[in-house]
């Protein structure tokens, strides 16, 4: 038999090649109403007073009154309304809907709408707490006092914005007399249905949510469309037709959520050794104007406050600040790309102040097999991080180029990120909250039908699931199916994030067909799994006690960049990355995710700035936000590495997030070798470099 | 609702503009981006249009001994491809906005949105390229340096079109262009910096810089130039401080959602030494 | 309203249009030529990247006054073609298909600039794409696909 990584077409590269794959801005139908967004415009206070102009017939007004269930987006933490009500709590917060048959009028009427506000302070500094969150390894802070050395230093990460390249949109329905159908651009039906049923009061039977095929997401379509389809859902009562709810560009950019700006302070107590005795961590985000999702990120990104290093003591904590601002949400890495950044900085920025090799003193505390975790966890599988390191080494040459670039008169630099990323929900998440389900079926005639709620969003899992399928079963994989999700067939097999997908998705996936081809021989019949923890994962939320994840894949990423010394630009000269995700599926898909994931982490890193003047994002379309094009990015190569996971598929892990979070402080390791300065910031931008260059500290 | 006109001919223009208000739309991608509608809507123009893209008259690449002209509507791409354009010309072209745009952007746009970033305006100042402006009157012939005023404020009378841009032929012995966008392709410049030089007998016999997005409109510092003519490349390369400093006056950029005052002229001023040095 | 007459993938069309509408949605809305998506809406993306008298264009930034008398080729029409097939085969054999919203755009880009330089070399491809985003794939396995495509076509172009 083949080995499984060896790769296959994609499922849906033909349809997306040739231009006839359907996105929601595709899908047509008869009598299509039009809606549009009316939105506060000012950052903080109370509606007085809204005035409406004289309605034509067929156009409608849709607000919280038209709320028939709570007035409250369904996410981690309900704090989100569907149309405000009365208070305004940042800019362009939506208040109504406008529905209609002409769009042009639609327009019209949104903008002759005037609302009064009474306006009051807005805060956009980080003093509102709403989420705290502390815990201790070993003896917490209490080692700071036995230390000989203690050094510190902050850090500081910007906004990111998903920018995936197919804008945020909706279409919603009505089935019969109740049912409201939605198709959205989405990575999590389930999310979505949840959601309507409490706003609609609905039951089960008459919300049905559909994926068509969805131009990129990477977390930004994760809890954010919830609330487009809440509100769509709300209109579709109301006008009992079809409308279409898609987003301009630079409404999504202005309304949607993007990835927390964070201040992380870093302290470490050393001993007379200047060995690493233990740290104080303090990681502070901004959530903007709701909590929603952001106590989840800030705790991920306290557990990857130590990275890939075991430290023993530790002090770890944090605040998720409410402010005036735009709400932030899920973005690939969920709070490590920020933590990742700072924690690798500091190491080095240790071993600098130390004046000791940063490479030696790094990889003496790299994590090893049965160590504990940040949160006194055990890392059970065995960790290959030093082999890793050795081949992206030796493929990238890097002792040689570190040595050369560090003459006085090199413009070039070359940096080494490690890093791993816990593979699923956090804790006890995939057991209580999420509670995975998945079927396959089998037809009469031998098809075989996945049926699962996971969301192909470019990221392979229609082909990969496919994959696993067919080769447990030893069937031609064309007669394994997997259907756009659609949540009257499919089970929920949770949302598709965290880089759960293929481990604990694929993993109930496998198990299904496992038992499948032992009833090979019934003609007709369905197998149902549900995820159940491995026994052996114990954690408490509460205290951040216990085996965070199930699983952890690794990564090291080597980057190489030249600084023009005139104009301070950095270009991405080469990549190197090594990986360990237990068991690669497809060997092409995964160097597709290793390529793109690297490509939005090193921008990350240096290139994509985005900030807000009071509340006011400054960057608001494609032209000032800049990502990469192909231009800006270096020769790739990617190797991976094999070490299963007894859970996983065939021991796959994840791999999605895993290939983001490492870029950032690779680049940045390599900007500071050729600039020769420390950076305490990211996006490392030009503007930035030029600061550094004239005030900032001396790498040496 | 406003007027929408495509001409048949620039005679037809010339009529219609002698007797009301319009603009023009080239190419499109500085007008549609800025008369931007919601999705599936049309374009949301507030004044009356004449579309003057695929207008004859304003086609064209020619040369004479002394001189070149380019047709207003020449889309970029097809300069850029053009055996008679000069280098500098080129160079610009290949480093602003993308294969795409550059087939629908056109010169006579450029010149006509009279963005601070405009990057062709920065080698067509160097050139003292001048702008042949038409109406039924006649043609006149400006200097653009004179025809652009202000921040998208340009010199043409309600009744004119702009119909060819014409450059003198110079050949430089060096010139570097070099624009310092947010990433290194398809986006608006930080700032631009255009050098160009030559040597008679290792004495400077014409010395010229341009720089984009750093002030209103290009800085263009004719009287500077002229006082490092006759002198040696030696003599030139040692008053490159002194050069720097009567620069700096000129280089009075802002902040913006790209980047910010102190970037802008710190590099600009870095590249006109690197280019000074380097020779 | 004015009529307006152009060669759709081969055919001549005639429509009554107002001017002052994006070549974008004329094709996108009354066409419907899905494969033509509205990713920015600015120019800035390529998504919506169509072939305008052979040379890529964004169709999102140019208004349908200026599209009479050209010869409009959009993915659908491409992909009749035996070129076509030789890029579509490199891209799903090198990976270069993530969430494929800009793909067809992409494909466009890699016609109009093995049209031109039917040997490309990296830097050129990097030149040829620069005006087409993709945030999935990072463009390696898009450059590979086209580096492919031109040996495999080669003579095609
Ligand atoms: C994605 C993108 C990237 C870009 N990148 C760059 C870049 O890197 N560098 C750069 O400089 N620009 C850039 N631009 C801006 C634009 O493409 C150029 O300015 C282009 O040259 C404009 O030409 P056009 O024909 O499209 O102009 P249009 O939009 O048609 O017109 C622009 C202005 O000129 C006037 N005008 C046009 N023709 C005439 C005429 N004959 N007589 C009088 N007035 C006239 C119009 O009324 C209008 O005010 C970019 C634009 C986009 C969308
Ligand atoms: S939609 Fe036309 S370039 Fe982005
Ligand atoms: S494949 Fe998703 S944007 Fe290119």
């Amino acid at each position: 038999m083949k080995d499984i990584r060896e790769s296959i077409l994609k499922t849906d590269g033909d349809e997306k090649i040739s231009g006839q794959a359907k996105y929601v801005a595709d899908i047509r139908m008869a009598n299509m109403q039009h809606a549009i967004t009316k939105r506060s415009t000012i950052a903080c206070g109370e509606i007085k007073n809204i005035s409406y102009p004289e309605l034509p017939e067929g156009y409608f007004i849709v607000d919280h009154r038209d709320v028939p269930g709570l007035n409250v987006v369904k996410i981690i933490f309900d704090d989100m309304p569907v149309f405000t009500e009365k208070a305004i709590t940042y800019l362009h917060e939506p208040i109504l809907l406008v529905v209609g048959p002409n769009k042009e009028k639609v327009k019209e009427i949104v903008n002759n709408i005037q609302i009064e506000y009474i306006e009051k302070e807005a805060t956009f500094e980080w003093k509102n707490s709403a989420v705290q969150y502390h815990f201790d390894k070993g003896l917490g802070k209490s080692i700071f006092e036995n230390a000989d050395k203690i050094i510190e230093y902050d850090y500081e990460t910007g906004y990111q914005e998903q920018a995936y390249i197919e804008p945020q949109g909706f279409i919603g329905y009505l089935e019969g007399k109740d049912k409201v159908t939605l198709i959205g651009s989405i990575q999590c039906p389930y999310y979505v249905k949840n959601a309507v049923i409490q706003v609609l009061n609905a039951t089960e039977e008459n919300v049905r949510v559909i994926q068509p095929s969805v131009g990129g997401a990477f977390g930004g379509k994760e809890e954010f469309p919830s609330l487009m389809a809440c509100q769509l859902a709300c209109a579709v009562k109301k006008v009992k037709k079809p409308i279409q709810l898609i987003y301009e560009r630079e409404e999504d950019m202005l309304v949607t959520t993007k990835r927390h700006p964070a201040r992380i302070r870093f302290s470490a107590a050393l001993n007379k050794e200047r060995e690493i005795l233990g740290f104080k961590i303090y990681c502070a985000i901004d959530a903007g104007a709701n909590i929603g999702l952001s106590g989840v990120v800030l705790s991920r990104a306290l557990i990857a406050g130590t990275g890939a290093y075991t430290i023993d003591n530790l002090d770890c904590s944090g605040d998720v600040f409410i402010t005036n601002t735009v709400p932030n949400g899920a973005f690939r890495g969920f709070g490590a790309p920020q933590m990742y950044f700072a924690v690798e900085m500091f190491m080095e920025h240790i071993a600098l102040d130390l004046g000791i090799d940063s490479l030696a003193f790094r990889r003496k505390y790299l994590a090893k097999q049965n160590d504990l975790t940040s949160t006194s966890g055990t890392f059970r599988d065995p960790i290959i991080m030093n082999e890793m390191i050795e081949k992206g080494m030796e493929i990238s040459d890097y002792k040689k180029k570190r040595i050369e670039y560090s003459k006085e008169k090199s413009t070039k630099g070359i940096g080494m990120s490690f890093f791993f990323h816990g593979c699923g929900f956090t804790g006890s998440g995939e057991a209580t909250h999420i509670k995975a389900k998945v079927r396959l079926k089998k037809d009469k005639d031998n098809t075989v039908y996945i049926l699962v709620a996971a969301v192909d969003m470019g990221q392979g899992i229609r082909t990969t699931l496919r994959k696993v399928v067919a080769q447990i079963l030893e069937i031609p994989i064309d007669n394994v199916i997997f259907d756009f999700p659609d949540t009257d067939k499919v089970p929920d097999s949770g949302p598709t994030v965290a880089s759960r997908t293929m481990m604990i998705v694929g993993g109930l996936i496998g198990r299904a067909a496992k038992e499948m081809k032992k009833r090979w021989t019934e003609t007709e019949f369905i197998v149902e799994k549900i995820y159940e923890q491995p026994e052996y994962i114990k954690y408490n939320d509460e205290t951040f006690r216990g085996d965070a994840y199930p699983a952890y894949s690794w990564g090291v990423n080597i980057v190489e960049v030249d600084v023009n010394p005139v104009t301070y630009q950095p270009k991405i000269l080469n990549t190197w990355s090594v990986y360990d995700i237990g068991k690669s599926i497809d060997d092409r898909i995964v160097l597709g995710q290793a390529d793109g994931g690297l490509t939005q982490g090193i921008a990350y890193g240096y290139l994509e700035v985005m900030n807000h003047v009071k509340g006011v994002i400054k960057q608001k379309n494609m032209t000032d936000y800049i990502i990469p094009t192909a231009m800006d990015t270096g020769n790739m190569e990617t190797v991976i590495y094999e070490n299963p996971y007894a859970f996983g598929p065939y021991g796959a892990k994840g791999v999605g997030e895993l290939t983001l979070v490492g870029g950032a402080p690779a680049v940045v390791y390599a900007i500071e070798q050729a600039i020769n300065k420390r950076i305490h910031k990211i996006p490392a931008t030009p503007e930035y470099i030029l600061e550094m260059m004239n005030d900032g500290k001396n790498r040496l | 609702m406003v007027k929408q006109i495509l001409p048949k001919n620039l005679s037809e223009v010339l009529e219609l503009i002698s007797k009301e208000k319009y603009r023009f739309c080239a190419g499109g991608t500085d007008m549609l981006i800025q008369n931007h509608n919601l999705k599936t809507l049309p374009i949301d123009f507030k004044d009356n249009i004449i579309y003057t893209f695929n207008l004859e008259e304003l086609k064209g690449i020619t040369e004479d001994e002394d001189f070149i002209t380019i047709g207003a509507s020449e889309s970029l791409e097809s300069i850029l491809e053009n055996k008679i354009t000069p280098q500098i010309l080129k160079d610009t072209i290949l480093q602003m906005a993308s294969p795409a745009i550059r087939h629908s952007g056109t010169i006579g746009g450029n010149i006509g949105n009279a963005s601070p970033a405009g990057d062709l305006l920065v080698p067509l100042y160097l050139l003292n390229a001048i702008v042949q402006l038409q109406s039924l009157k006649g043609i006149r012939s400006v200097l653009l340096s004179d025809f652009i005023t202000h921040v998208r404020r340009i010199d043409l009378r309600d009744d004119e079109i702009i119909t060819k841009i014409i450059i003198s032929k110079i050949n430089f012995d060096k010139h570097q262009f070099v624009k310092v966008g947010p990433r290194l392709s398809d986006a608006i410049s930080k700032l631009s910096f255009l050098g160009a030089v030559s040597f008679h007998e290792d004495k400077v016999i014409d010395l010229r810089f341009s720089f984009g997005a750093v002030n209103i409109t290009v800085v263009r510092r004719p009287e500077i130039e002229a006082q490092y003519i006759y002198k040696t490349k030696e003599e030139l390369k040692n008053s490159v401080d002194e050069l720097l400093e009567k620069y700096s006056e000129y280089i009075r950029p802002i902040d913006d959602q790209r980047s910010n005052k102190e970037y802008r002229k710190t590099v600009a001023l870095n590249l006109l030494r690197n280019f000074i040095e380097e020779l | 309203m004015a009529k307006i007459d152009f060669r759709l993938n081969g055919v001549p069309v005639s429509i009554e249009t107002q001017l002052n509408r994006r070549l974008l949605d004329v094709l996108h809305e009354d066409f419907d030529l899905i494969g033509i998506k509205e990713g920015c809406g600015e120019g800035e993306c390529g998504a919506c990247a169509v072939l305008f008298d052979h040379e890529i264009i964004n169709s999102c930034s140019v208004p349908i006054a200026n599209c009479a008398n050209k010869d409009i080729v959009t993915i659908e029409g491409f992909s009749n073609t035996s070129r076509y097939k030789i890029l579509k085969d490199a891209f799903e054999e090198e990976g270069a298909v993530q969430c494929g919203f800009c793909t067809p755009g992409m494909m466009i880009a890699a016609e109009s600039l093995l049209n031109k330089n039917p040997k490309p070399t990296t830097e050129e491809i990097k030149i040829g794409l620069s005006g087409n985003l993709c945030r999935c794939t990072g463009y390696n396995m898009i450059i590979k696909a086209i580096q492919r495509a031109a040996k495999v076509g080669e003579g095609k172009w």
